[in-house]
């Protein structure tokens, strides 16, 4: 369903979400964007449209810390919260999504050799099925966006409930779920019909950034996803990582800041009178990752880790999931205190196997 | 829906020191776990945290089960200090254990090397249990030194089994050993098996693994009837966290027993 929807109609729907979710809003702070809470008054700072949010859409599904065992009780522990609306969610990490949603469901089952077993998280996948994902065009682009190479366009096209187009005097509102058809519904004496020239006007705009990315592609010389097959094996032995990790001061924060990353430690409180597990967001990147209790480490040395986070990313998920595990979004290049760039991590592998 | 992070209250009915290092744990889960030999379980010390360790007990034993727990971490050392009464957690069982069934009709060399004795007293049970299905058993066992051997008096009744040939080996001995003294490949000389269609089974420390698994290949054991046990970092069981992948598998739910195959084109597969 397509519909229109006037600036200030969009206040009232959000208003309206406020009831029954936990609202949350794209707010400008600087030249940054991160998700704050929707409190029923328009704000300057709220952006529907720009660029992607400063922190990865993943925090709200796959917590940083979240309970998931509480005493051997066999009631899964539950914070009884109402669900979030999550307002002006990006194409970039809609694609985070097939990641998460392929390893924490029981699609991670499958091996390559035919073998399955449909083990799921249950905590992932009811946030996932409570929470409505209300997303939105990009509207401009920064220099660190390189979505298209990863073949994400710069506009949602699948996984979200509502997408909002940013136009003249409003929102084209269109959904793609059944339960974003029906707030549409509920909510349809806020909207307006779609028009084509509405249309049209979306589809300029959009253009316009699908330009604006292309350019930034070519000015950064970022290679496509077209020439990934076979970067890693054809690198795994060569130089690249050792001389990228030079920098590296083992933080983690690339991991953190990625859509994709989805790595966990179970920690147990440290407190003999009661057994209580959370799941914490865990980084390949720091030493003992991968280390047994026995004192083997397969990576021992960083360059391994920082090869090992590439492997993962271009090497298993395309093998596994037939998906390369990265968005384009670019967060990871801001986020590196040693300025190791992704982007060009990537040309040196492309250009290396030839 | 179910959670598979929350472990099962179980209770320590006793724990028996098998060397210095070495401890066999003996539990009974508040609901009965039922495990195919070579699956492995998570044990949790409440306040501690957990590990992974597959059990060394009989398979068909559904209310109590055993792990055999060399002492070198935090969660390994707790685990050493439990005592009759204590309650521990346990998950599981994850993963893929040995597939006895496709074992039937062949001839099986089982080669443990020191805390790899564990998951292969599990298997040994079964294949006892099953003796009659095989055509040959052998048992090739090695560790450090005579004080490191465990499970010493069960052994000694294998020794005694007419459908069992088995052969121990220290790398170091002392005055009271009488047997062979050497690495265990030593002993994988002049073994009297068709290894071309035999299965091979090899459990312990790395290092081990990485030359009893050449050994094998040089004897002609076929790379698709090699079966490894590999020690990774399992933690979720549920190949969800990151933590034990090998190449394009995770140990925890694609193994931990895999055949040589399988994970021969990996990178650093014995580190």
């Amino acid at each position: 369903m397509i519909k229109f929807i006037s600036h200030n109609n969009f206040i009232r729907l959000l208003a309206q979400l406020n009831k029954d979710y936990r609202v949350y809003v794209p707010v400008k702070r600087e030249d940054k964007r991160f998700y704050g809470r929707f409190e029923n008054t328009p704000t300057e700072d709220i952006v529907i449209g720009e660029v992607r949010a400063f922190e990865p859409l993943k925090a709200f599904f796959f917590k940083g810390r979240e309970k998931v065992a509480d005493g051997f009780k066999a009631d899964m522990p539950s914070s009884g919260d109402k669900p979030f609306a999550i307002v002006g969610v990006k194409a970039c990490d809609l694609k985070g999504f097939k990641v998460q949603d392929y390893v924490f469901s029981a699609k991670s089952g499958t091996t390559p050799d035919g073998t399955n077993n449909d083990d799921t998280d249950p905590f992932y996948l009811q946030m996932r099925d409570k929470n409505l994902i209300i997303s939105s065009d990009c509207t401009c682009v920064i220099d660190t966006c390189f979505c298209l190479a990863l073949g994400v366009k710069p506009y949602p096209q699948d996984d979200f409930d509502i997408n909002l187009s940013q136009i003249n005097g409003g929102f084209i509102v269109e959904s793609s779920s059944e339960k974003g058809e029906k707030v549409i519904q509920q909510n349809l004496s806020l909207m307006e019909e779609s028009t084509k020239g509405k249309l049209s006007e979306r589809d300029k705009q959009r253009d316009k950034v699908v330009k604006q990315i292309e350019k930034n592609i070519q000015e950064n010389d970022i290679p496509s996803q077209k020439v990934f097959e076979g970067i890693i094996e054809k690198n795994y032995d060569s130089g690249i990582w050792e001389e990228e990790a030079k920098t590296c001061v083992e933080c983690g924060a690339c991991n953190t800041i990625c859509p994709t990353c989805h790595c966990f430690l179970l920690y147990d409180q440290k407190d003999a009178k009661k057994m209580a597990r959370f799941r914490i967001w865990d980084s390949c990147m720091v030493k003992d990752f991968a280390r047994v209790a026995g004192g083997a480490n397969p990576r021992h040395k960083l360059w391994m880790r920082l090869r090992n986070r590439f492997e993962k990313k271009f090497d298993f998920f395309p093998k596994v999931a037939n998906l390369y595990a990265c968005t384009g979004c670019g967060r990871c290049i801001s986020a590196c205190p040693a300025k190791i760039d992704i982007r060009k991590v990537l040309k040196k592998l492309v250009d290396n196997k030839k | 829906m179910k959670n598979p992070y929350r472990p099962i209250k179980a209770e320590v009915l006793d724990v028996i020191e098998e060397t210095p290092t070495i401890s066999t744990v003996r539990f009974k889960p508040e609901e009965s776990i039922t495990f195919a030999t070579g699956q492995f379980v998570e044990i949790t010390i409440p306040g501690v945290g957990e590990a992974p360790f597959t059990p060394s007990s009989k398979p068909s034993e559904k209310k109590v089960m055993e792990v055999t727990v060399m002492k070198v971490g935090k969660v390994t050392k707790k685990i050493h200090e439990l005592k009759k009464g204590d309650v521990i957690g346990v998950r599981g069982p994850f993963g893929k254990g040995y597939p006895v069934d496709d074992f039937r009709d062949k001839e099986i060399l089982v080669v443990g090397g020191g805390c790899g004795f564990a998951p292969l007293r599990s298997l040994m049970y079964e294949l006892f249990h099953r003796s009659g299905q095989f055509k040959k058993l052998f048992f090739r066992g090695g560790c450090k030194t005579s004080k490191e051997l465990v499970f010493k008096s069960e052994i000694d009744t294998w020794a005694e089994r007419k459908d069992l040939d088995l052969k121990l080996t220290v790398d170091v001995g002392d005055s009271q050993w009488k047997g062979n003294t050497g690495v265990v490949t030593t002993i994988l000389e002049n073994i009297d098996m068709d290894c071309a269609s035999g299965i091979a089974i090899i459990c312990g420390p790395p290092i081990m693994m990485k030359f009893a698994t050449k050994k094998a290949l040089e004897m002609g054991f076929k790379e698709e009837n090699i079966y490894l046990s590999m020690e990774k970092n399992m933690s979720c069981g549920i190949g969800k966290c990151g933590h034990c992948r090998l190449g394009t598998y995770y140990a925890c739910k694609d193994g931990p027993v895999f055949t040589y195959d399988k994970i021969k084109n990996f990178s650093n597969i014995w580190d």
